[in-house]
């Protein structure tokens, strides 16, 4: 009897630790890349959340969006879209940049 | 826009010319310590990177396909099979290399081994190649762009190849037993890094669930500090690992340890001793 709850007890944790949350909403945030700027250049996310950004490159060159405080890196192609997760964080700042072009494109997520 | 295009090159450069140094000095050592019966051409390296320099012109020519698959986490998706495969491979690798004295060829060690090192060497160019095509291709044809960026890449490039060239002759200056120590310790972070990216990029796509950070020592030593970027390139150096990377870096590591390439290593290993 013991041994069947904690059992239940693993498979309930293991199930929460992988099950995808699709369920659950995810809010989602664009970014748009413009003349090499990122428009908003701040962008406001709640504590303790997950948040997909949905990052629009307009221009049609290539950026790559990075950042070493979120741990995040992707290319979005020119004239295309890419997706990242982030979260959930902790509050405070963290900075994001255009790594191709680093001079214009900056950007900050502040997590409140 | 010059110091940008050396520093993009250079990172991307570095990390594929290290695997190579370290994979090269591996099939130096293979021959020095088991002689013929165990002996891999040094050809697959010219056959990886011809090919690898083909697969990047392919993957970053339909990088814009791909990244619109599966919602537009296409790109983290084929990046983290990248970094698993490459992994399969070095752990085929370290098991398929004899442990102990042998005689007699080993033709299917041998070729085995060979495919291996080729395919990391090969994934590695085609992943870190596409970036350098991405950018290169898709912002030296502005005007003004064109000569800092190919004179950029080139110099970055230059740098990326002679640190690795710097650590292949560093490696091979050393005794055998150092050189596969070293060489050893080397491929046991790189394998940890590939399990460790490809958690990165699959949470990144939100495929695996988020996990807290196991540290921060980003004040310690930022990742965009040379050293950073040189370790980051080297062994995959994180100012702030999830716990799930963390674990995925040492499980990387353990399988290393415990398979044959890690055993011709110990100490009292006697037929490393008439070698040495």
């Amino acid at each position: 009897m013991k041994n069947s709850a904690s059992m239940l007890l693993l498979s309930i944790t293991l199930t929460s630790l992988f099950s995808y949350p699709a369920s659950a909403a995810v809010a989602e945030i664009e970014l748009v890349i413009k003349d090499h700027l990122f428009f908003p250049a701040t962008l406001e996310i709640p504590a303790g959340q997950k948040v997909r950004i949905r990052i629009i490159n307009q221009d049609s060159t290539p950026e790559e969006f990075e950042s070493y405080e979120l741990n995040r890196e992707k290319i979005i192609v020119g004239n295309g879209q890419a997706v990242i997760f982030i979260g959930p964080l902790e509050p405070g700042r963290y900075p994001f940049f255009g790594e191709f072009f680093p001079k214009t494109a900056q950007g900050v997520v502040i997590v409140k | 826009m010059f110091l940008n295009a050396v520093i993009i090159v250079l990172q991307e450069i570095l990390e594929a010319s290290l695997l190579i140094s370290v994979l090269l000095v591996f099939t130096q050592l293979f021959h020095k310590i088991w002689g013929k019966s165990f002996s891999l051409k040094t050809s697959w390296v010219a056959y990886s990177i011809i090919l690898g320099i083909i697969g990047a012109g392919l993957y970053s020519h339909y990088t814009p396909q791909v990244s619109e698959w599966f919602d537009y986490v296409g790109q983290e998706v084929v990046n983290a099979s990248i970094h698993i495969g490459s992994l399969i491979l070095l752990l085929i690798l370290a098991f398929v290399v004899p442990s102990k004295k042998i005689t007699g060829k080993l033709m299917t060690r041998s070729r085995l081994t060979t495919f291996c090192m080729t395919g990391v060497v090969l994934l590695a160019i085609i992943r870190e190649g596409s970036e350098i095509m991405q950018y290169v291709g898709g912002i030296a044809g502005q005007s003004g762009n064109f000569t800092p960026i190919v004179f950029g890449g080139i110099i970055g490039a230059g740098i990326g190849l002679s640190i690795g060239v710097l650590l292949y002759y560093g490696l091979m200056s050393l005794s055998i037993k150092w050189a596969y120590r070293l060489g050893l310790i080397l491929l046991m972070l790189i394998a940890g890094n590939m399990g460790s990216q490809a958690v990165l990029l699959l949470t990144q796509a939100d495929w695996l669930p988020f996990t807290p950070i196991a540290w921060n020592t980003s004040a310690l030593l930022a990742e965009d500090s040379i050293l950073g970027h040189l370790l980051y390139a080297l062994i995959g150096y994180e100012a702030t690992p999830s716990i799930l990377q963390l674990v995925c870096y040492l499980s990387g590591m353990i399988m290393i340890a415990i398979s044959p390439l890690f055993r011709k290593v110990q100490p009292h290993n006697q037929s490393l001793a008439g070698t040495n």
